[in-house]
């Protein structure tokens, strides 16, 4: 029996993440749950170590290994490879312990050829689709693996154009069969370690050079295959709002990047269970099985091929502040989680974000003057200017300045610093403005249209950086209230019983405190100043019980009033401080 | 001193806006004692006000640029290497300002949510495609630097952002007060666009 050298994945064991990287991991994983996940198996990152020493070279009984695995693939996904009847196309990816820059990146599609296209046209009826997945593939393993210097994919090009592209750049043709492929996807991985960018990263960073990467060879679904076909994401639990709702979007007849790429009109969740009820039902169930075994909101990317269902990727989903907060309570109402978990999962930074005063919709609606794409969330209220060099003049004699301009550009960036909030006529929510505001935590709205920002000159307005809107005058903001709210009662009283410091909002009248802000001790806002240690915070507050100042606010503030044995401090909100405080009284950041 | 000098100091404040004498040699990759030169015979002759060492270019100076420009870069403007080579750097431009914004909020359904820089995977993923698109730039500049060689100081400066932020210094890829990819990018956007007579676009 010869040395296993390739690792088929098919549930039946659990191969460590250091010998199959971390993607390979979560789709042995994913098996091992009884989940479908297309077949796939991987050459590990010892194998990579190998080939390196052996100056590049994949031997020939690693090379016999794969062919077994690509068999395998073959028998499983009822498919063959290079066969235009019932045709074999799988994803090539590098997979390290710990994701770095430089390695390489997934080539989608691999396997497909001149003949595949055809048929592929004639079986899902839609040549367009078949052309365009061709081109990608040919794009991408120019790109990736040829080092063609190619624009980024824009749909168009024929396969023989993609490839006339690729050879005249590289001198290299992109090969014919899908084995040549293959072996020319493996090997490109395995180099990738050794790429210029690979190596700087683990210089910087202590890594070994002696380990290597995995490489994951896995089938592809094809969600275009007809009715009952398609790709989405979806995330156990509403990332927006919180709400214990499965919520995601899907694209009927879509593949793989589609959705996440954001290019095509997609589906909600309730069209899923009106088409195909019954993978809704299986998707849901799934969602649940990952979200109970991570005991963590899941985004789950899914593939369907008709009506056969199967999971790609699961990871923690993102969400915004205010799902934070939601979903940490409601896992501890519901068992999964401690409220110590509670307090670890949701930041200081993001209770801010949950406390900061928002607009009321009802009462601004009427005062609307104008509308573009929300390009950083906030509220701001100030009077409209156009010249940047006003701005910071206005901005430095006090006023609250928003800048309004056609567009901006290098020149614009001190009015941008020096605004409270920046409206433009032109450019999306990319655009360089769009960037500079939100670098600048800048409330800013992109996009109102060919001289609207003009007409915004000399008025006092608030910016609805969340909304995308502008309204004329100062808009009465809505405070949120701890108290008002049940979730938020009961987060607040978890940070309070595990917190040293009590955090109140007014100091008592008579109660002699600190005031750090009055002692000149504060947050420095530019290179002039620099912003006390946490030594000199705590030697500043020794012998106080009770203390304020901005510099309370911070993680070296907060731990020095507790260093120094205050009690009591005064912040407002008072929340995020009470809850910095229990982190690290949980020893978490 | 050479009346190309003069041009150039000047278009390179005008490029950084309000800058000290070093802050504009870094940027043109030329002397500090002959910008500083430059830049004080230009206050003199009302093309650019200063007070404190920090200079701007003066409404005069303005002007006068706006002038000049169509003559200095006759050639460059009909230089058909140079104009294919900044189609493509718009291009570059497009990816990189879409990675700028996947830097800072990640997209969900039915929205996106600011990235807290918890999640290592995701960064290192976003620093990845810098890299990718840092070797695209390092193309498109150097061919427009075959044009106009003082552009390839762009590009030591985009490799010293991109060093810092592979180190962990992650400011360095959208900062706004500091030298960040995007400062440096956006930079070489308006110089570009000075020197093409392009408008911009957003």
């Amino acid at each position: 029996m010869s040395e296993h050298r390739v690792i088929i994945l098919d549930g039946s064991e659990q191969p460590t993440r250091d010998l199959i990287g971390g993607k390979a991991w979560s789709v042995a994983r994913m098996m091992s749950l009884g989940l479908r996940v297309p077949p796939a198996f991987v050459l590990p990152v010892s194998e990579c170590r190998r080939y390196l020493d052996a100056d590049r070279a994949l031997d020939d009984q690693l090379w016999q290994q794969v062919l077994d695995g690509v068999a395998n693939l073959e028998q499983r996904a009822d498919r063959r490879f290079g066969d235009p009847n019932a045709p074999l196309l799988v994803s090539v990816r590098s997979g390290a312990a710990v994701s770095m820059p430089g390695m390489m990146d997934t080539v989608l599609n691999l396997g497909i050829t001149d003949d595949i296209e055809a048929a592929l046209a004639e079986l899902t009826g839609d040549p367009e689709y078949a052309r365009d997945t061709h081109a990608r593939f040919l794009h991408a393993y120019g790109d990736i693996v040829l080092k063609a210097d190619l624009d980024s994919y824009v749909s168009g090009p024929t396969a023989d154009e993609m490839r006339a592209a690729v050879l005249k750049d590289t001198g290299k043709e992109v090969p014919t069969t899908p084995l040549e492929q293959l072996r020319g996807a493996i090997s490109a991985v395995f180099d990738s370690w050794n790429s210029s960018r690979a190596k700087a990263y683990r210089k910087h960073w202590g890594i070994a050079e002696a380990g290597g990467t995995a490489v994951t060879v896995q089938m592809m679904v094809f969600g275009n295959l007809g009715q009952a076909s398609g790709t989405g994401v979806l995330f156990t639990r509403n990332p927006l709002s919180g709400e214990p709702e499965p919520y995601g979007e899907w694209l009927p007849g879509g593949q793989g990047d589609d959705v996440v790429g954001g290019t095509h009109t997609v589906q909600d969740m309730i069209t899923l269970k009106n088409d195909q009820p019954a993978v809704h039902e299986e998707l849901l169930t799934w969602a649940q099985t990952l979200e109970r075994e991570h005991s963590e909101v899941q985004d789950i990317e899914f593939t369907m091929e008709q009506g056969r269902l199967y999971l790609l990727q699961t990871r923690t989903a993102k969400r915004s502040p205010q799902a934070a907060v939601r979903i940490a309570v409601d896992l501890v109402d519901e068992g999964v989680i401690t409220p110590d978990d509670a307090i670890a999962r949701v930041t200081p930074e993001q209770m801010r974000n949950v406390m900061s005063p928002r607009l009321d919709p009802q009462h601004s609606e009427q005062h609307r003057v104008a509308s573009g794409e929300p390009a950083c969330p906030g509220v701001a209220t100030g009077i409209g200017v156009v010249d940047p060099d006003e701005a910071e003049a206005r901005s430095r004699a006090g006023e609250s300045i928003v800048l309004v301009r056609p567009t901006t550009s290098p020149n614009d960036v001190h009015g941008m610093i020096a605004a409270v909030a920046v409206v433009t006529d032109l450019g999306g929510s990319t655009s360089h403005a769009a960037v500079v505001t939100r670098a600048l935590g800048r409330p800013s709205v992109v996009g109102v249209g060919d001289g609207v920002a003009e007409t915004l000159a000399g008025k006092v307005i608030t910016v609805d950086g969340e909304g995308g809107h502008v309204y004329e005058g100062e808009m009465p903001l809505l405070q949120t209230r701890v108290d008002e709210d049940p979730r938020l009662s009961r987060f607040a009283a978890w940070a309070a019983e595990r917190s040293p410091l009590n955090v109140i909002e007014a100091a008592p009248d008579g109660v002699e405190f600190v005031d750090l802000d009055a002692l000149g001790l504060g947050v420095a806002t530019d290179h002039h100043h620099t912003t006390p240690s946490r030594d000199e915070i705590t030697a500043a507050l020794q012998g106080a019980s009770m203390a304020r100042g901005t510099l309370l606010s911070t993680p070296d503030g907060v731990a020095a009033a507790i260093a120094a044995g205050v009690t009591t401090v005064v912040a407002k909100p008072a929340l995020p401080v009470q809850l910095m405080a229990a982190r690290q009284a949980l020893d978490l950041a | 001193m050479s009346e190309e000098l003069n041009f150039l100091a000047i278009h390179g404040l005008a490029v950084r806006k309000a800058a000290g004498p070093a802050a504009v040699a870094d940027l043109l990759g030329l002397d500090e004692a002959e910008v500083t030169a430059a830049l004080e015979a230009a206050t003199e002759a009302g093309q650019v006000a200063g007070a404190r060492g920090m200079f701007m270019v003066s409404p005069t100076g303005q002007a006068w640029l706006a002038e000049q420009y169509p003559v200095v870069y006759a050639d460059a403007r009909t230089d058909g290497q140079l104009t294919e080579a900044y189609e493509r750097f718009e291009r570059v431009n497009t990816d990189l300002l879409a990675l700028f914004t996947d830097w800072q909020t990640i997209p969900t359904p039915g929205g996106s949510v600011a990235n807290d820089h918890s999640d290592a995977d995701y960064d290192r993923g976003i620093i990845d495609r810098l890299g990718d698109l840092h070797e695209k730039a390092e193309r498109v500049v150097g061919r427009c630097a075959e044009a106009a060689p003082r552009l390839s100081r762009y590009l030591e400066r985009l490799e010293t952002a991109y060093d810092k932020v592979l180190a962990g210094e992650i400011d360095y890829v959208s900062g706004v007060r500091i030298d960040s990819y995007h400062t440096v990018w956006f930079e070489l956007h308006e110089d570009l666009l000075r020197m093409l007579g392009r408008t911009r676009q957003e």
